[in-house]
């Protein structure tokens, strides 16, 4: 069940194009202009990585790129903030259990 | 109430040597700090520390150094991990035959004093440490035991451990003046104008202490000086070693955390002697030039975000050796500063020595050559391996 917001008091979400991201191998339908958090949040997903020291779940804090809260392996590169990243067709991602990993 | 020892300043320095003078019971002591513990140049430096001299004083004081930080918790009751001891080597690059010559002349004085630097060429650099680009490198360095000590836990620990030994420390009490009478010192003024009695005063407050010595009538060629430094997010662990390199200036190296740490010199170093003229402002230049730097020396970088820029002050004597010791100008008085650079890792082995200097016992390594009254006498100690 989408947790998409149909209709909100002030503001206006234009219907755009539906597309696939891989998250952990399931496919899950995105829009255009969606970040990766959004998209994911709007398909019931509210865990996006393990916090470093102590593992526990981290979902999204302050959405604007800053706090780190929400750093997923996103294409194959760890440390990639969701909530600022644009969606595009394909795209892979996966929650982030450790600090990253260099290539 | 009336001290034995008033020690100014509340970096390493100043609070390594007070536990270590609780330590040898040398009275009861005051730690005055301006701020508070680390905030000065040992709470903005690299973290980094290693054996890798060239003079024989820097060399056998690290060694030194070293092992204290080996030992240190069993010495202080904190663990490694704590600490953030971290021991995966300084790799020292040289850029130039001239350069790899001088290194492996640090390297004997290093042997002789039982450290097992190793000195690989070319090829053995890029065997040993893939990640190391090693376009102009010709040969280079490499320590095993140099590494990584937080600055802000060590000093911690050895504030506890004082504490626990009596020692009074005092955080946010500015000190205004030293107080001297007939050439022997009195104690000191705070800001507040009150007054605090002491035998002895040591003045351990970086690059602050020249200004603090000027009320006593003491003339000391020490200038703070401006570096920049940065740090990155956390990534798994992929670089052992500090990557450092004397001739382009940079330092690299991931902290236990994670995050690497990295710093270069200004290139054009203005001497500041008054703490009006201190500037810590970060800079776009330094930005550009480090992130330039780190990424051609250590590709890997590429799109590691820098999370935080700030700067320090190196606090810089002629020589680039500490000022440590007694001041002849002023019976009683006393001064650990100087390290021009290398302070927090310097600051154990310092403190250690100092406090035997202070307690009239056998110093293992003679720190008197070092004396700030050297720089009236000409006597200077030259050490070739630093940055900047």
């Amino acid at each position: 069940m989408s947790r998409r917001i149909q209709e909100h008091p002030i503001l206006e979400f234009p219907r755009t194009k539906e597309i696939t991201i891989v998250f952990e191998g399931r496919e899950l339908v995105a829009h255009e202009g969606d970040t990766v958090a959004s998209a994911l949040i709007a398909n019931g997903i509210d865990v996006l990585r393990d916090s470093m020291s102590l593992h526990r779940p981290r979902g999204l804090f302050c959405a604007i790129g800053n706090c780190s809260s929400c750093l997923m392996v996103i294409n194959g590169v760890p440390n990639t903030r969701a909530c600022v990243t644009p969606v595009s067709q394909g795209m892979t991602v996966e929650r982030q259990r450790d600090k990253g990993m260099m290539p | 109430m009336t001290y034995d020892l008033i020690i100014v300043g509340g970096g390493i320095q100043g609070v390594a040597t007070a536990y270590e003078l609780a330590k040898r019971g040398a009275g009861k002591i005051l730690l005055l700090e301006k701020t508070f513990l680390t905030g000065g140049s040992t709470g903005s430096c690299a973290a980094g520390i290693r054996a890798q001299f060239g003079s024989e004083f820097n060399v056998r004081l690290m060694a030194r150094s070293l092992e204290i930080f080996e030992h240190m918790d069993e010495e202080l009751g904190y663990s490694k991990d704590y600490l953030e001891l971290w021991q995966g080597g300084y790799l020292v690059l040289a850029y130039s035959g001239k350069e790899f010559e001088g290194l492996k002349r640090n390297a004997e004085v290093q042997h002789r004093f039982g450290l097992d630097t190793v000195i690989l060429s070319h090829e053995e650099v890029q065997k040993e440490f893939p990640r190391v680009n090693v376009d102009g490198v010709v040969g280079a360095t490499y320590h095993g035991r140099d590494g990584h000590a937080d600055p802000f836990r060590v000093t911690f620990a050895y504030a506890e451990a004082a504490k626990k030994l009596g020692v009074d420390i005092r955080e946010w009490t500015p000190v205004s003046e030293i107080l001297v009478e007939n050439s022997k010192v009195r104690g000191v003024k705070l800001e507040d104008g009150s007054k605090i009695l002491a035998d002895r005063v040591l003045v351990s407050a970086g690059a602050w202490t020249t200004a603090l010595l000027k009320t006593a009538g003491v003339d000391l060629p020490l200038w703070g000086e401006k570096h920049e430094i940065l740090i990155t997010e956390p990534w798994e662990r992929v670089l052992g070693p500090m990557v450092i390199s004397f001739s382009r200036g940079f330092y690299i190296q991931q902290r236990p955390h994670g995050s690497f740490i990295m710093g270069l010199p200004p290139v054009d170093p203005e001497h500041w002697y008054e703490p009006e003229e201190f500037d810590f402002s970060s800079s776009m230049d330094f930005l550009m030039r480090m992130t330039k730097e780190a990424t051609h020396v250590l590709p890997f970088l590429k799109g590691v975000n820098v999370v935080r820029q700030w700067a320090g002050l190196y606090e810089m004597t002629p020589d680039h050796h500490h000022a440590i010791g007694p001041v002849d100008e002023v019976e009683g008085l006393w001064v650990a500063a100087g390290g021009s650079g290398h302070g927090f890792m310097f600051g154990p082995a310092m403190a250690e020595q100092l406090s035997k200097w202070m307690t009239d016992s056998p110093m293992d390594i003679d720190l008197a050559p070092l004396a700030p009254g050297r720089f009236k006498k000409g006597a200077l100690v030259v050490e070739p391996a630093v940055v900047g």
